[in-house]
């Protein structure tokens, strides 16, 4: 029953924040300088009347208590509104610029998971060694340098050998014939710049990390016991260290996945890939609150859900989180 | 030991031959023209489109677009003179208030279905239907317009209530719709013309077009691709088809042409990638454009706080103190003009080459100041009215990078005369907010540029008091100029019309809201394989004023 009381005490909280994050998205936005109506009436031959139309047709002539219900009620239905910018609904544009940012983001980020949690054991089993003064020094190097430069670096560098914007080339498909391979192919080759950017970006942090909790763990009695039971020293750090290591790591793997959602604003700048980062990037400097509303909604949603179930897994890891 | 170092190797090299491979069939699949024998261009670009239908786009690339795949009755020829395009020839009415034009004979749309002066016609009379509504971004173009109408195919005859002087300017910002597929959208209150997102319809056919080119493809944010238009019934482009591809940033862009990924980069090629481009052997092309870079003072004349900067001395001191040369030197690498009045040279006789700008004199500056009593404070900053002369100047990310560096060579000048500047920076929307906060009375300084239209008429009319809380970004409200306004959209004689354009403009570079800077030059690259460009100085060769770029490139 204790376990249950958790479980139902997470989710509650869960949902609890879900909807002040509702609520902070729709004012937090709204308190900013600047409004929509002054980005999109600045253009040659408007008329006070356009500023006027655009004001009622976004609802923005209402008080701001009037359009936070309706904002609320429309999200009950589904509906997450139409882009102020656009024209186009919310929800399908989110949905698109998801389905561009996920691939790209998951590969990064789980990249930097596998090669940080590898090169952190590798670096706490051998500790004190040449490879793990190179593999330490290069996870912080990698850790500091900013996204935009390390981005910048590897354009210029592979720019010849890699394609360096976009998802696609979009010739090939319609200037000639493409088959569905070579369109993998082109699609898989877009990806490896933005993708290694991230990966290099993220996976010091999960080196640092893992080392360090590798070094407490192999300091512990119980590995001193298994060493003396004449286990061999690879069964002991596979068997004994890394499981109990992997437990600091759980909680900044569902985070990192958390974020997969969100995009990687500067990444996504860089290599001009059109995820969810730019789309949000663009709904803020235009003051698209509509877009704003429902991109931070699903970032909110996917860190919040994410957190939750890493919560339930270090339920079901560490059984002294339910005593 | 052996056995690990090999295998290290294999590690590293078999992702580089895996990659080095795919590079390989991927290049085979692309590459312009392949396949099809025809010419395409790659053109790259920092400014996507943001829309593709014509009462929600506000991208120059999306007016772009309209030129190419939508008839206009008239456009721009290089030196920027009106030449016929739908319309053939036309004439106006003494009293200015009836134009009849005569359109192409046996044109058609893409579908095959007709085009005539029906079209334009009946395009005009839907928007004015909707123009304090739905289109109400097209409400500017038909200022003053009772309607039109068609007496046959090839004769529509517009009629307005008073003479306009800028008629075809406006007719060549108007794109003409199909009839065919924008009906259904001119209908109730009009809530569906902005919702229709006026792409390629998902069968894979393009979408109907009576340019040149008809939009095959299009992704937001990525791409737009053209063909040419089959049934296109002027001049046949010398290319198979183009294509915009869309750059978040300017320095990836210009990596892609120099890969080799675009043939092609127009507006916005940043100034400090010229010399590597024509090093790398590029064909770099600069040439004036009729932008401005403007330093903004508040002139509004309500204005409560720093009222000093009401008096015209203040102004006159502060541009004795703006060093343009050094400006344009230092700034922009001397890829930009000397800036005056608030039409451009590039803008041809709109222009009053009469007005210079004044010299760049601290002495003079700080001898002007002094005889208007602004006292140096103990920190080297004059006081006005019993307050330090500092300032803060609204910066919005527009003027990023050149405008970074202009403001600190400005700082500094002012600084020796007396005056403290502070950049504050902030976005887009929050700056508009900030300038026209409290009705204007506010604010101080802003920096902030315009991209005007050919026609003086938008340019002009930012300055007159009906612009307050609508495009004015200074304050700037005084009845005797907006008079001069009014009576110079009504004159139809061009010469009559350029005399009083020009005292207007020696009216506001006296009155200094703006202090012009600097006037940036179109910076564009392409490949030297192709040849056939025609720079406009707004937005380049590709642009929303001709099509002579796009139906005449082709490769050498």
């Amino acid at each position: 029953m204790r376990g249950a009381d958790y479980v139902i005490r997470r989710i509650g909280f869960a949902l609890l924040t879900i909807f002040i994050a509702i609520t902070i998205n729709f004012f937090l936005f709204r308190v900013l300088p600047g409004n929509v109506v002054s980005d999109l009436a600045r253009v040659p031959h408007a008329t006070p009347q356009l500023r006027h139309a655009l004001t009622v047709e976004f609802g923005l002539d209402k008080p701001k208590w009037q359009q936070y219900l309706i904002y609320l009620r429309e999200l009950v239905r589904g509906n997450m509104g139409i882009s102020f910018a656009t024209q186009q609904p919310v929800s399908r544009l989110l949905i698109n610029d998801l389905k561009n940012t996920i691939p790209m983001v998951t590969i990064g980020t789980l990249g930097a998971i596998v090669v940080g949690i590898a090169t952190g054991i590798l670096s706490a089993w051998r500790r004190g060694s040449a490879s793990d003064h190179v593999s330490t020094n290069l996870a912080i190097a990698f850790y500091a340098f900013p996204t935009q430069f390390l981005g910048l670096m590897l354009l210029i560098l592979l720019g010849g050998l890699l394609p360096t914007s976009g998802m696609e080339n979009p010739y090939a498909g319609v200037f000639g014939t493409q088959t569905t391979i070579a369109r993998l192919q082109d699609i898989g080759l877009h990806l490896i710049l933005p993708a290694l950017t991230l990966l290099l970006t993220l996976y010091g942090e999960f080196t640092l990390i893992m080392r360090s909790s590798m070094l407490e763990t192999l300091g512990e009695d119980y590995v001193l016991t298994a060493r003396a039971k004449g286990l061999s020293d690879r069964r002991v750090v596979a068997r004994h260290v890394v499981r109990n290591a992997l437990l600091p790591i759980a909680t900044l793997v569902a985070l990192s996945i958390g974020w997969i959602v969100g995009g990687a604003i500067l990444v996504e700048y860089i290599f001009s890939w059109p995820g969810i980062g730019q789309a949000l990037w663009q709904a803020i400097n235009q003051r698209d609150y509509p877009m704003l509303q429902g991109g931070f909604l699903v970032l909110a949603v996917s860190v919040v859900v994410l957190n939750l179930l890493a919560d339930l897994a270090y339920f079901k890891l560490d059984p002294r989180i339910s005593q | 030991m052996r056995v690990r170092a090999s295998l290290v190797r294999w590690w590293i090299a078999a992702p580089l031959a895996v990659i080095a491979s795919m590079s390989l069939a991927s290049c085979g699949s692309s590459g312009s023209g392949h396949g099809t024998g025809g010419e395409v261009l790659h053109v790259g670009t920092t400014y996507p489109i943001d829309s593709m239908n014509p009462f929600v786009a506000q991208s120059d690339y999306s007016y772009a677009v309209y030129e190419y795949v939508y008839p206009q009755l008239v456009q721009y020829n290089s030196k920027l003179q009106i030449v016929p395009d739908f319309a053939r020839r036309w004439s106006v009415s003494p009293d200015g208030r009836t134009w009849t034009f005569h359109t192409v004979q046996n044109a058609k749309w893409s579908d095959g279905k007709p085009l005539t002066a029906a079209d334009v016609a009946w395009t005009i009379n839907e928007v004015m239907k909707y123009k304090n509504g739905p289109a109400g971004q097209w409400a500017g173009l038909l200022a003053h317009m009772i309607g039109a109408s068609a007496p046959n195919p090839t004769t529509l005859i517009i009629k307005y209530s008073t003479a306009v002087a800028n008629v075809l300017a406006q007719m060549q910002s108007m794109s003409v719709l199909p009839k065919q597929v924008w009906a259904p959208f001119f209908t109730g209150n009009g809530a569906k013309l902005k919702t229709f997102p006026n792409v390629p319809p998902t069968t894979g056919q393009p979408m109907v077009s009576g340019g040149p080119f008809e939009l095959v493809k299009y992704k937001a944010n990525q791409y737009a691709l053209f063909k040419r238009n089959p049934n296109w019934w002027g001049p046949k482009p010398k290319i198979e088809g183009f294509g915009l591809q869309f750059y978040s940033s300017a320095d990836a862009m210009v990596q892609a042409l120099k890969n080799g990924q675009v043939d092609f980069i127009g507006e916005y090629t940043p100034p400090t990638a010229v010399a590597a481009l024509r090093k790398s052997g590029f064909m770099v092309t600069t040439t004036p454009s009729i932008s401005m870079k403007t330093f903004i003072i508040n002139t509004n004349p309500h204005k409560t706080t720093h009222k000093e900067l009401l008096n015209p001395v203040v102004r006159e001191a502060i541009e004795y103190a703006t060093d343009r040369q050094q400006i344009i030197k230092t700034a922009w690498l001397g890829l930009a003009q000397s800036g005056s009045t608030i039409i451009a040279p590039a803008d041809g006789s709109w222009h009053d080459a009469n007005i210079k700008p004044l010299p760049f004199n601290l002495a003079k500056a700080n001898q002007l100041l002094n005889s208007a009593g602004y006292k140096m404070g103990p920190n080297g900053i004059r006081i006005a009215d019993g307050h330090p002369m500092s300032y803060n100047v609204i910066f919005p990310p527009d003027e990023r990078g050149t405008g970074d560096r202009t403001f600190q060579i400005m700082q500094t000048d002012l600084r020796k005369i007396g005056i403290s500047i502070t950049q504050q920076n902030m976005d887009d929307s929050a700056t508009f907010n900030a300038i026209s906060h409290a009705k204007y009375r506010t604010f101080d300084m802003a920096m902030w540029d315009w991209v005007p239209p050919v026609d003086p008429d938008f340019m002009l009319s930012v300055l007159t008091c009906a612009q307050l809380g609508n495009n004015s970004d200074s304050g700037y409200c005084n009845p005797a100029y907006d008079r001069m306004y009014a009576k110079q959209s009504t004159l139809i004689d061009t010469a009559t019309r350029q005399k009083l354009i020009w005292q207007m403009q020696q009216y506001i570079y006296n009155a200094k809201p703006y202090i012009i800077l600097d006037y940036p030059d179109i910076i564009e690259a392409h490949s030297t394989k192709w040849t056939g460009f025609a720079v406009a100085p707004v937005m380049g060769s590709v642009n929303s004023l001709s099509m002579q770029t796009l139906l005449n490139v082709h490769k050498i």
